[in-house]
């Protein structure tokens, strides 16, 4: 069934046709459509969860961890500062092995009350534990939400789906709905041994002595690197049924590039248009969006970059003191292969709360890139007044 | 299809032996505990009612029980429910929510379920014998006191049958005399003896009194205040009291079309009423606005729906004579000054706004006050009221008092409470050391600052007996987000035109369902009820549910001192304290 959905309700359908169990959330400018028609479906009986109301995103987690904990599917959604509020929760969540799928919808931090986009949100979460797929379009975040159940419940690591503000969230586009029926072949209700049970009552998360918590952490870890092997085989079943695939990266006409630009989120799209246009134009110019980012998907990333001679990395975020987030991950991540074959990173800052990202931003990036020999020592802020 | 690879469990940390080797008791500073605290209706009560309970033992369909607490306090619910302008009501928290509890008809429920069945005989268990003089609320409240505290009582009354205004005053309309019959019946079945057609000044003597041991004087206040114009000891006149009465004895009176009523109290809204209800005309002058009229509030309401016209902001100034012999009213138009010493603000006349109203009868209701003349001038008094202390004594030993012959509210349930004193007081005299006669204990018997409880003195220790804390709680004391709004159950008022010329009773009041559901929106305030949120909320599950009077125990071993049992108490009957207090 094609619809014309906007961002926030492509997630509230993938929710819907995961068949969710539980839901508990908060409203927040700009994720509340997402919790609001789902807590529609669940008043017309059209999905069969408990909605549980809570006083903020905190107990939002927190109820969600204990839905997690009783063996059913639980979801909720936030964004910003909703997001920062859970921030003990999301290690809880983690570090507990709670399978919660989430919706943060990236928006800008405050001060500076700000409600458009930017990604600084969802990376200040980086290490609790959640694996991070950002989306590009509204039908990646619909297929990536019921994806990413059936993710978190084989390796038990919560995954959190994120879409930009108002790009995506807001924008309609259409969306081609998968049948109920088709979705529950590919996703089984959920089961667990590990829940609470008060025929074989245990106690969870309670004290672990330093002789043992390492051992858990190395697991958590352990299995966030298998995540990966999984999230390729859940595409493949998902592509056999449904016919699109996304990669945890996606390498766009890179083959033959001498520049490849980096991006995540919506400014993908624009980029790929930018791209399409350049090359017309006979520049070797090419593309890698990158959408999981926990687990940082390195062996991926040295494929598709190791050979190019620059790489500009797009940055809708700031490590404030260090530099764009991805762009540092992505020189960690191709520091140790071999120095030949080892592009120069450009990082570039752009975008920052909700900043348009035009092609002629984008157009001026690879120029710049080109004409530099060197990057410089600090990403390059662009477009930023004097 | 290939199914996704299933991995083994998580490591994570799961424990099956129990967390109640984690001692969490141990890092608390302050600790929770159970306090009982005093209900705002039960604060508010003139009679002295312990409502809280009596309203919880209805909700959970215990009559029995509900009705042994109701008339432990007061001896004629099916009264104060019909005409009682129930302070409680206005006191109640859950006004503050969405509408107070109608305390009053669910009283009036039970109350009927009370005159069913006569009570047992009260045991005689002491040798004196005492009198009451006047069988108002106040004379019976005494009377049925004492003979439930095992004494002898005779009620001496002037009138051919009990009741005083009850009987005398109030219409039928609003207290049929079917109940009153049958209270005054029940009462006596429990042992109260009336001597009535019998006036103490007259038919006996002060002195015959010196037989008894201890006399409970309550002969109210039924003179007529003069209004103080030229004429207004003639035919055009009649008292609002002398006219009730006439009709509450079956007469009917001849008053003619236009009828004017003055004043502004019960008496006055009852008259013109009555009035109407006669076939006749009535039109209320009142010397200050609707706001300022001591009337309750509904009968005031329940007036104006039946058509009762007010001429407010007037006052009488002389007697109209017209050619043709027809008769009126001459008034003058007053405006509201400063505020006076009852509170409100003072009338005061506009010159030259003097206007006429045409009338054939005008009934003067502008209070009544006591006759002490059959009295001894030893009895000390203040003006027309005798003084009286805590327990209705007088300053002749063995002499008491109370209801609208001291200086007390002026209404059927502050009588009712100043029989309860004096019956309390009677009793503390003739046997003292049974109970502690001292201030304190007084105190103790109080419902927070309202009025003394039977239940406290009848116990042996009075003091242990009073809540924990005699505090009454506040709105903001309880937590309203576990309360759902739920609507009242509205007195139910047959319609004015079957009303019209028919002295049947206005308000057909609840069905005994009804009464449940009412006593289901109580929120008992400051009173444990076994809700066991406390229980369910408990992070550390340290309360458990208690064997007898301790309904929750609280496992201090495990009590963190998190205090959301307190936070979330939804009545405000749980504390903090801090730990070694
Ligand atoms: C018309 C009217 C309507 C009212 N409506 C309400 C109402 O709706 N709600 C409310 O709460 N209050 C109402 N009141 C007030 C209430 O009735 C009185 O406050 C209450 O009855 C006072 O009780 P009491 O026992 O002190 O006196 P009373 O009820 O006046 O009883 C005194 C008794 O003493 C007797 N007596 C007097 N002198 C002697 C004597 N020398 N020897 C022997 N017996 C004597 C009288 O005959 C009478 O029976 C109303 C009053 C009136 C007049």
């Amino acid at each position: 069934m094609n619809k014309v959905i906007v961002g926030n309700h492509a997630v509230s359908w993938g929710v819907k046709l995961a068949r969710t169990e539980v839901i508990s959330a908060y409203p927040i400018t700009p994720q509340t459509q997402i919790v609001e028609e789902l807590s529609d479906m669940c008043a017309r009986g059209a999905l069969n969860a408990r909605f549980i109301k809570v006083e903020s995103e905190h107990s939002a987690m927190a109820a969600c961890i204990g839905a997690s904990a009783a063996g059913v599917r639980t979801f909720t959604a936030t964004s910003s500062q909703g997001l920062a509020l859970m921030h003990e929760l999301l290690h809880w969540a983690g570090l507990g092995r709670h399978p919660i799928v989430m919706a943060n919808v990236n928006r800008a931090m405050g001060p500076g009350w700000n409600i458009w986009t930017d990604q600084n949100d969802s990376l200040s979460q980086r290490d609790t534990g959640w694996i991070q797929l950002y989306c590009e379009t509204n039908q990646e975040v619909l297929d990536t939400t019921i994806q990413a159940f059936k993710l978190a419940e084989a390796v038990n690591i919560p995954v959190m789906i994120i879409l930009d503000a108002f790009f995506l969230s807001h924008t309609s586009e259409p969306v081609d709905i998968p049948d109920q029926v088709t979705v529950d072949r590919f996703l089984a209700q959920r089961e667990t041994s590990i829940k609470l049970d008060v025929a074989d009552p245990h106690a969870f998360n309670a004290l672990v002595r330093p002789d043992a918590y390492m051992e858990m952490r190395k697991d958590q870890q352990d299995w966030m690197r298998r995540a990966k092997t999984v999230y390729a085989e859940i595409e493949t079943e998902w592509k056999a049924l449904f016919g699109r695939e996304y990669g945890k990266i996606e390498p766009y006409r890179t083959d033959d590039a001498e520049l490849i630009l980096v991006t995540s989120g919506t400014v993908t799209s624009t980029t790929r248009h930018v791209v399409d246009q350049m090359r017309e134009r006979g520049t070797r110019v090419g593309l890698v969006k990158i959408k999981m980012f926990r687990p940082f998907p390195t062996d991926d990333i040295r494929r598709a970059l190791s050979g190019a001679i620059k790489v500009a990395v797009l940055d809708r975020n700031i490590s404030p003191g260090r530099s764009g987030i991805f762009a540092e991950e992505i020189r960690s991540a191709l520091y140790n292969i071999p120095m030949d074959d080892r592009p120069k990173i450009f990082g570039y800052i752009v975008g920052l709360g909700g900043r348009d990202v035009t092609p002629a931003v984008i157009e001026d990036i690879v120029e710049q890139t080109q004409i530099a020999t060197q990057p410089t020592r600090e990403d390059l802020w662009v477009g930023v007044k004097p | 299809m290939k199914q996704t690879t299933r991995y083994g469990p998580p490591r994570v940390a799961s424990s099956t032996t129990s967390t109640v080797a984690n001692q969490t008791g141990s890092w608390k500073y302050i600790r929770p505990f159970y306090q009982d605290k005093i209900a705002p209706c039960n604060a508010a009560c003139p009679v002295g009612i312990d409502i809280e309970a009596y309203i919880a033992l209805i909700r959970e369909g215990r009559w029995q029980g509900a009705r042994e607490l109701l008339l432990q306090e007061n001896p004629l619910p099916a009264i104060t429910g019909r005409v009682c302008d129930h302070p409680c009501e206005q006191a109640c928290n859950r006004s503050q929510f969405d509408a107070a509890v109608s305390i009053h008809a669910v009283e009036r429920v039970i109350g009927d379920m009370i005159l069913q069945t006569p009570p047992a005989r009260a045991n005689s268990t002491s040798t004196h014998t005492i009198a009451v003089v006047g069988s108002g609320p106040a004379g019976l409240a005494c009377a049925y006191h004492l003979v439930k505290l095992g004494h002898d009582v005779i009620v001496i009354e002037a009138a051919a049958e009990p009741g005083g205004m009850l009987r005398l005053g109030i219409p039928e309309f609003r207290l049929p005399r079917r109940i009153l019959d049958q209270q005054i019946e029940w009462l006596e079945a429990l042992g109260v003896c009336f001597r009535t057609n019998t006036e103490l000044g007259t038919d006996i003597a002060w002195e015959d009194l010196s037989k008894f041991d201890a006399v409970f004087l309550a002969t109210g206040a039924h003179s007529g205040r003069m209004i103080g114009i030229d004429e207004e000891d003639g035919p055009t006149f009649m008292s609002g009291l002398d006219f009730l009465k006439a009709v509450n004895v079956g007469q009917r009176p001849s008053i003619g079309r236009e009828i004017l009523v003055i004043g502004g109290g019960n008496t006055a809204i009852d008259c013109a009423r009555t009035v109407l209800r006669l076939g006749a005309d009535p039109l209320v002058v009142y010397r200050r606005t609707r706001n300022e009229m001591p009337a309750i509030e509904q009968e005031i309401r329940e007036a104006e729906s039946e058509g009762v016209r007010f001429q407010f902001l007037s006052a009488p100034v002389s007697v109209r004579h017209g050619e043709s012999g027809t008769r009126g009213l001459n008034c003058i138009r007053m405006e509201l000054g400063p505020v006076d010493a009852s509170g409100r603000r003072r009338p005061v006349p506009v010159t030259g706004s003097e206007f006429t109203i045409a009338s054939d009868t005008i009934i003067k209701a502008i209070g009544e006050t006591s006759q002490l003349d059959y009295l001894p001038v030893a009895l000390e008094r203040e003006g027309t009221s005798l003084i009286v202390g805590g327990l209705g004594e007088t300053n002749i030993h063995t002499v008491f008092a109370g209801g609208d012959m001291t200086e007390d509210t002026r209404s059927v349930a502050f009588a009712l409470g100043a029989g309860k004193r004096g019956a309390i007081g009677i009793d503390r005299l003739l046997r003292p050391g049974r109970r502690q006669p001292d201030e304190l204990a007084v105190e103790q018997l109080k419902f927070a600052d309202g009025n003394v409880s039977m239940a406290r003195w009848m116990s042996s220790d009075p003091v242990a007996r009073a809540a924990p804390v005699n505090r009454v709680v506040s709105f903001d004391e309880l937590n309203v987000n576990h309360f759902r709004h739920l609507a009242r159950n509205e007195d139910r008022t047959t319609m004015m035109e079957e009303n019209q010329g028919s002295f049947q009773e206005v308000n057909p009041g609840l069905t005994s369902e009804d009464a449940i559901t009412e006593a289901g929106r109580c929120f008992n305030c400051g009173v444990c009820n076994g809700c066991e949120l406390c229980l369910i909320l408990c992070p550390d599950i340290a309360i458990s549910r208690g064997t007898g009077e301790e309904r929750f125990i609280i496992d201090m071993a495990h009590c963190k001192g998190c205090g959301i049992c307190v936070e979330e108490c939804p009545r405000g009957a749980m504390a903090m304290t801090r730990e070694g207090l």
